[in-house]
């Protein structure tokens, strides 16, 4: 079993004008919550073209990679706002 | 009599995951609509739902329901537990709140009967 | 079934599509975390189903069930992370 070229083509075009749009709202930003937002995005895309990627090539092995990726990337979003919000709390007590 | 609970659970269980991709799809036809045409239809505001739900797993549970359903994102946690702070994009107040109450009320209905 | 599968690709990777221009297009990052937690983690459910068919083994459906629970429960985690973490910033 085979899926048709064409899907798989309209699939990663889809998906890479995805990561182009977030891309371009990581550079523009407005502060650095919209940027973690943005890199959030960017991992569930990554995710996509992994799924795709293994469908093309037809490994199943594929999908561990899905796995670890949603994992890490959850980790990171995490880790790096509760470090901002205990990194301003800090800045401000040495301020007043 | 155990046996009754466990019937009713399972019940709830299954009426509450058939809720939830219900409300799922209903989201993401509106985000989808509101995204494609060139008007954005936003009119957001934020909102505080006293809760009435108490253990950590169904605060869980509502807040992530919550995040789910179409126009409302779950915030923040005030309080000490009582008021969820929720984000809303669609209409007004007294609208949101109402679909919240029923929400919980599911919530509630679930975890009604422990195991 | 390829049509299945086919269509079950293209929905999914037309909704991640959905949820990148959205987040160009709102206007304050509350409405923007709206469109990245619900559009994405749907999209990346129906590209996990139109992958886990095609593939049809055990392993596959395993691992598809464990991301999809991961997703759905780590999605609104994230968003409410990021979101308390700029509200927090924002009332100083």
């Amino acid at each position: 079993m085979a899926i048709n070229n064409i899907v798989l083509l309209l699939s990663f075009s889809f998906l890479i004008v995805a990561f182009i749009l977030a891309f371009v709202r990581l550079l523009l930003g407005q502060g650095i919550y919209n940027r973690i937002a943005a890199m959030d995005l960017i991992a569930s895309i990554v995710i996509g073209f992994v799924l795709v990627y293994a469908v093309f090539i037809q490994m199943g092995l594929y999908i561990d990679v899905a796995v670890i990726i949603s994992l890490v990337a959850f980790l990171g979003t995490v880790a790096v706002s509760i470090y901002l919000k205990n990194n301003t709390n800090k800045n401000d007590g040495d301020n007043h | 009599m155990k046996l009754i609970g466990n019937l009713i659970k399972g019940i709830s269980f299954f009426r509450f995951i058939g809720f939830y991709i219900w409300k799922l799809i209903q989201a993401n036809a509106f985000i989808a609509y509101d995204i494609l045409t060139p008007k954005l239809y936003v009119n957001p505001g934020f909102v505080n739902l006293p809760l009435r739900v108490k253990s950590d797993f169904s605060v869980l549970l509502l807040s992530n329901l919550i995040s789910m359903t179409p126009g409302t994102l779950s915030i923040d946690i005030v309080e000490e537990r009582d008021e969820l702070l929720v984000h809303y994009l669609y209409g007004n107040e007294e609208k949101i709140v109402e679909e919240l109450e029923a929400i919980q009320e599911m919530v509630l209905k679930l975890v009604k009967y422990p195991v | 079934m390829e049509i299945i599968i086919s269509i079950l690709l293209l929905s999914g990777s037309f909704f991640i599509f959905l949820s990148a221009l959205g987040i160009i297009r709102f206007k304050d990052l509350y409405s923007r975390m709206h469109s990245t937690t619900k559009a994405s983690s749907f999209g990346l459910l129906l590209l996990l189903v139109g992958v886990s068919l095609f593939f049809n083994e055990l392993n596959v459906y395993v691992k598809t069930i464990l991301v999809v629970v991961f997703i759905y429960l780590t999605a609104p985690l994230a968003a409410h992370a990021i979101a308390k973490s700029y509200r927090e910033k924002d009332k100083e």
